[in-house]
């Protein structure tokens, strides 16, 4: 039975992309007399497929020592590519929670997407990331990953693009394939001389040869960065940290699991490639000070948005932030429990918010209220999402940000500033859009809110208790330290950073006697964190306008300067009829037109004359 | 056996000529559609007969022709030209049935159709090196007719050059036979015979380059490549297919078979700075794309960027790095011939090709949803996503080039990026965003129009996910072509043993 499961334990990623195939007869319009609701169902029914057979795997391997499924792929001269996959308590398992939360926001989009036309589309779509992302938990080749980051570059093009009817999806869309394209096309220059270096694209392997090779400082500092180009691109981290902002524009249900298990995927095939990384010290530093600006940058940036959606995303890229700080420092089963408990915490506040915005029909701060009352589920979801992921009660990212600190309290104590710093910038930016949205006084589109139907209900229900039982199984797991071994000086400034940074949450926006927008800072500081920092600025004289210049130039010289040059030999003017004008700067060109002919001529000439002989 | 593939479709294109003045289009349609497939069956037929651990000349005729001018009449096929002769037979077949029925002259046109792919698989096939030439001349003939005659507004301009372009090449290149020939002192031009030439390299550097510049027009190398957008966007839809999916690699198929194959030494020398000029190709051809607003201009300068890949690993000359060029034709060949047809479509059902002026195409009730659905996949798959070809041939042209040219290939990979903001524009502009009022009422999109698009799109996600089907026909040509090459650099070994015993206790669970 557990061989059976083993052998078996690569189908896990088929079933979305089985899904994803079926909805097509509804997608493209072949099936019209049912609607698109089938497709839904077809794709639901799949990921149900995929959990039973991901918790029967993750059963069998629980206690058995980690496995590797290679299947042979492509075998050339000299060259050999595998899909390999790893079966591991920690790979079945990513797998188990990225096939959940997919079930949780397919269910939920059922309600949230009920009317919309391309449902069917919606699902395929949604089938795919499924099927990406699950294959990328199992996968144990850098090759096979790299081609599932990929396909979650297209499947988030596509699902950002999903309204495309709207200008700012556009523009989110074509962005966010762009900023991730950077960073793909960096890692893949990493993958392509790492598989020459190293021979094999093994992650098993990579561990090995990474310990045992000498690399010219040189090829290792770039070999480090162009690897960490990729995971920076898809984790949001700065400088490539725009499109998710922008990515907000799509569906919700998309957007709860990107949030939340998407970027994890970039940041799980960095743990994996950590030992390569650690060739080189300098990628390892690069690695600290992206995670340490973007965790900062982006906690300041998220307080100052009024969309709900970006409030929240900017603090995803700050929490894996925290996770490239945790691969930094080499503790790489802390920042795979941070990633975890973040992933849960993250997609209930997302499925909190599609339900308000679904209710309310907006998304703007500024025009929401009083929902509290209105919505108590949708509320209690909010609460125990944004306290599973501060430092503030016991529940989820405390205990990881809990044992975080204490392992670099002694080594690096300036990480634990960091730590503090996101903790208590993301306590005040829950509170605040708590307060905003759930406290106060209704506002006109949220007078007569009613709680969300049970379709969204009860995946949100459900992931609530989860996100409340999720301490529990991490003790159940034996992951936790117990209190004894906890540092108190630690503990307390964990809880304190969060408590500060909530009650001052609390008291700005909830004392009336405080304007709104809040003008404690100066204006140019607001702006500057509404604008991100005004980052896509820098895009703009960066990248943007070197390829624009680039290509202007390339084309202006193209029909000038090359074509010009045959134009101005002028053969074309005078075999074509349109043009068969004599002017009076024809003079040298047809000299040298008669030139051109003469040789052309001779050379026919010759070559029919040695040649026709035969004839 | 082979003789097949050259006469069936110019009997065909004989017959079709032959019918009556008043015989319709849809007729004559059929006819060639059904020559067509006769030849593609005949060819798949020859591919199933093939013979995958030979990697020399199969299915070998020889007919003595004009003895003393050294022109025989032989022909076979190895690993390097059976993926082409395929894929010609295959875009053959789709361009017929794109071809619009009402068309003007319709007996004339289908005839030149069925002509020129019986032209390109004769240059495949062909192991005399004249013989070569004249089925390299004859192809223009038909290509410049359709584009002459059923081109767009400036098609005697786009003719005129693309005739004067390739004659030119055509001239180099018999200039290089006729010289090798010469100095070589037989009076054959026998493939096999040439091959055991021992010219000196001075010698051998002069008649290669002269190939090269003969070649690379056809290629096209930045910058001969000038005629290409013009052709393209002249061209008929058919037409357009054909050129970017096999003509084109006429140029790429000649480099490797005379270029590399004639003249192994002097290839060593001139290859760094062809891996240099397959760098400025791709850069130049992608820059050049991305200030398009022309839809198949957008792709036309994307072939250029894409035929530099395959002069990459051609210039490499590794086994590895000569399969991933042969991959890369096909694959290019495949994917531009999607993208043609989608370009295609579009601009018969609204009338324009310019990015500027069309919105929202993807629109599911009055717009051209599939079509836009297809065009998704073929600028994805140009762009290199994996799960289709186009990502496995470029990744193997990258892997195996790298050895040889590191900064070349990293050059060259920064092109891959470029195409996805090229497509990413055409694709956001066209077919994103709103319908205007103004594309409203588009003609209904048929299935016979999506099935072309359809065919090939199945063929390219396939061959991505299954490569090895693709592979197997070239390996072994491959790998003996590039043979002389790999000692002088076979730096890296293959899955190391040691490593793998270290690994092999974990795995043997499963």
């Amino acid at each position: 039975m557990n061989q059976l499961l083993y052998q078996t334990s690569w189908w896990v990623p088929l079933y979305g992309l089985v899904g994803a195939i079926l909805t097509l007869p509804w997608s493209v319009g072949l099936v019209k007399r049912t609607g698109p609701r089938p497709a839904a169902y077809i794709n639901i029914l799949m990921t149900v497929l995929a959990l039973i057979h991901t918790a029967l795997v993750l059963w069998a391997v629980w206690d058995a020592p980690p496995d590797r499924l290679l299947i042979p792929w492509l075998s050339l001269p000299g060259f050999e590519l595998w899909i390999t996959f790893l079966t591991s308590r920690i790979s079945v398992g990513a797998a188990f929670v990225i096939t959940l939360l997919s079930l949780m926001a397919q269910v939920f989009a059922l309600g949230y997407m009920e009317k919309d036309w391309a449902l069917a589309r919606f699902y395929g779509l949604m089938g795919f990331f499924e099927s990406a992302m699950t294959g990328l938990a199992l996968s144990d080749s850098l090759f096979l990953s790299y081609a599932l980051l990929e396909m979650l570059t297209l499947s988030t093009y596509l699902l950002v693009g999903f309204w495309y009817a709207q200008p700012l999806v556009v523009g989110a869309a074509r962005d966010a394939f762009l900023t991730k394209r950077v960073g793909d096309l960096l890692l893949l220059m990493g993958v392509v001389t790492l598989s020459n270096l190293a021979g094999s694209l093994d992650f098993t392997h990579l561990a090995l040869w990474a310990e045992q090779v000498e690399l010219s400082p040189l090829t290792a500092n770039l070999l480090g960065i162009a690897l960490l180009a990729g995971p920076t691109g898809k984790c949001a981290q700065f400088p490539l940290n725009l499109w998710l902002d922008e990515a907000m524009e799509g569906p919700n249900p998309a957007s709860i699991l990107r949030n939340s298990v998407v970027v994890a995927c970039g940041a799980y095939v960095l743990i994996r490639l950590q030992p390569v990384l650690a060739l080189s010290p300098l990628a390892l530093e690069i690695l600290l000070i992206l995670g340490a600006l973007t965790a900062v940058g982006s906690s300041l940036v998220a307080i100052a948005q009024i969309d709900i959606k970006r409030a929240l995303c900017h603090s995803t890229s700050a929490y894996l932030g925290l996770v490239f700080l945790a691969v930094g420092t080499q503790q790489d089963e802390l920042a795979l429990m941070l990633l975890l408990t973040h992933g849960i915490a993250k997609a209930l506040l997302f499925m909190s918010l599609g339900s308000v915005i679904l209710t309310a029909s907006t998304q703007d701060l500024t025009e929401l209220g009083g929902l509290g009352s209105r919505m108590p589920a949708t509320t209690l979801a909010y609460a125990v999402g944004a306290v599973s992921m501060l430092g503030l009660l016991p529940l989820g990212c405390f205990w990881a940000m809990l044992a975080w600190a204490e392992t670099v309290w002694t080594t690096t104590p300036w990480l634990v500033g960091i730590l503090l710093v996101v903790n208590g910038l993301t306590a005040f930016n829950l509170v605040r859009v708590f307060v905003l949205v759930f406290g106060g006084q209704p506002q006109p589109k949220t007078r007569r809110a009613p709680e969300v139907g049970w379709l969204m209900a009860v995946p949100m229900v459900s992931l609530t208790i989860i996100a409340l039982l999720l301490p529990l199984l991490l003790r159940q797991w034996q992951i936790l330290p117990t209190w004894a071994q906890f540092n108190p000086t630690v503990l307390l400034l964990l809880l304190g950073a969060g408590g500060l940074g909530a009650g001052l949450g609390g008291w700005i926006y909830l004392s009336p006697g405080i304007s709104k927008p809040v003008d404690l800072v100066w204006p140019s500081v607001r702006e500057g964190l509404a604008y991100d920092f005004r980052i896509e600025q820098l895009y703009q004289i960066t990248v943007v306008q070197g390829v624009v210049q680039g290509a202007r130039l390339t084309a202006w010289f193209d029909r000038y300067v090359v074509d010009g040059l045959v134009n101005f030999v002028g053969v074309v003017s005078i075999f074509s009829g349109e043009s068969l004008k004599y002017t009076v700067s024809g003079q040298s060109r047809n000299y040298l037109l008669t030139l051109f002919l003469a040789l052309f001529l001779a050379l026919t000439v010759i070559g029919w004359g040695y040649w026709g002989s035969g004839f | 056996m082979l003789s097949v593939l050259i006469w069936a479709p110019a009997l065909g294109a004989l017959l079709i000529t032959c019918l009556p003045q008043a015989t319709s289009g849809v007729r004559a349609r059929q006819i060639s559609l059904v020559i067509a497939s006769l030849v593609l069956l005949w060819s798949i037929y020859l591919a199933g007969q093939f013979d995958l651990s030979n990697p020399g000349m199969q299915f070998a005729e020889a007919l003595p022709w004009i003895e003393n001018l050294g022109l025989s009449y032989r022909l076979g096929i190895d690993g390097l030209s059976m993926p082409l002769v395929l894929v010609n037979s295959l875009l053959v077949w789709i361009a017929l049935f794109s071809s619009d029925p009402q068309i003007s002259r319709p007996r004339l046109y289908y005839a030149l159709m069925l002509i020129l792919g019986s032209a390109v698989a004769a240059a495949f096939l062909a192991e005399n090196l004249l013989l070569f030439f004249i089925f390299y001349e004859v192809e223009l003939i038909p290509l410049y007719l359709i584009i002459a005659i059923w081109g767009g507004a400036r098609r005697g301009y786009a003719a005129t050059k693309f005739l004067i372009y390739t004659a030119f090449s055509g001239v180099l290149i018999l200039a290089a036979f006729f010289g090798l020939s010469v100095l070589s002192g037989t009076s054959s031009f026998d493939y096999d015979l040439l091959q055991q030439q021992t010219l000196p390299l001075t010698v051998q550097l002069v008649l290669l380059i002269t190939l090269l510049i003969g070649f690379g027009i056809k290629i096209p190398i930045v910058p001969l490549h000038t005629w290409l957008p013009d052709a393209h966007v002249e061209a008929p839809t058919p037409a357009s297919v054909l050129l970017a999916g096999v003509l084109l690699k006429l140029g790429t198929y000649g480099l490797l078979r005379f270029g590399l194959g004639l003249f192994p030494e002097a290839w060593r020398v001139i290859a760094p700075g062809l891996a240099v000029l397959a760098a400025i190709s791709v850069l130049y051809g992608s820059f050049a794309a991305i200030a398009q607003t022309d839809m198949k201009k957008i792709v036309a300068y994307s072939s250029v960027g894409h035929m530099g890949y395959i002069l990459l690993a051609a210039a490499a000359a590794t086994p590895l790095s000569l399969l991933g060029a042969i991959i890369q034709m096909v694959s290019h060949g495949l994917i531009s011939a999607l993208l043609f047809l989608a370009v295609g479509v579009v601009y018969a059902k609204t009338g324009t090709r310019d990015i500027n002026q069309l919105r929202g195409l993807l629109s599911p009730e009055r717009g051209l949803p599939v079509i836009g659905s297809l065009m998704i996949v073929g600028a994805m798959a140009s762009a290199g996503i994996p799960g289709m070809m186009g990502f496995i041939a470029e990744f193997i042209v990258y892997r195996s080039s790298f050895e040889v040219f590191p900064v070349q290939t990293l050059l060259s990979m920064v092109g891959t990026g470029l195409t996805a903001v090229y497509f990413l524009i055409m694709i956001n502009k066209t077919f994103f965003g709103r319908l205007p009022e103004t594309l409203a009422n588009l003609p209904r999109v048929r299935w016979q129009d999506r099935l072309p698009g359809v065919i090939v799109t199945l063929l390219i996600i396939w061959l991505g996910i299954q490569p090895n089907w693709m592979t197997r026909w070239s390996e072994a040509t491959a790998t003996a072509m590039g043979q002389g090459r790999m000692q002088h650099y076979s730096t890296v070994q293959p899955l190391s043993e040691t490593v793998l015993s270290k690994i092999a206790p974990a795995s043997q669970g499963s």
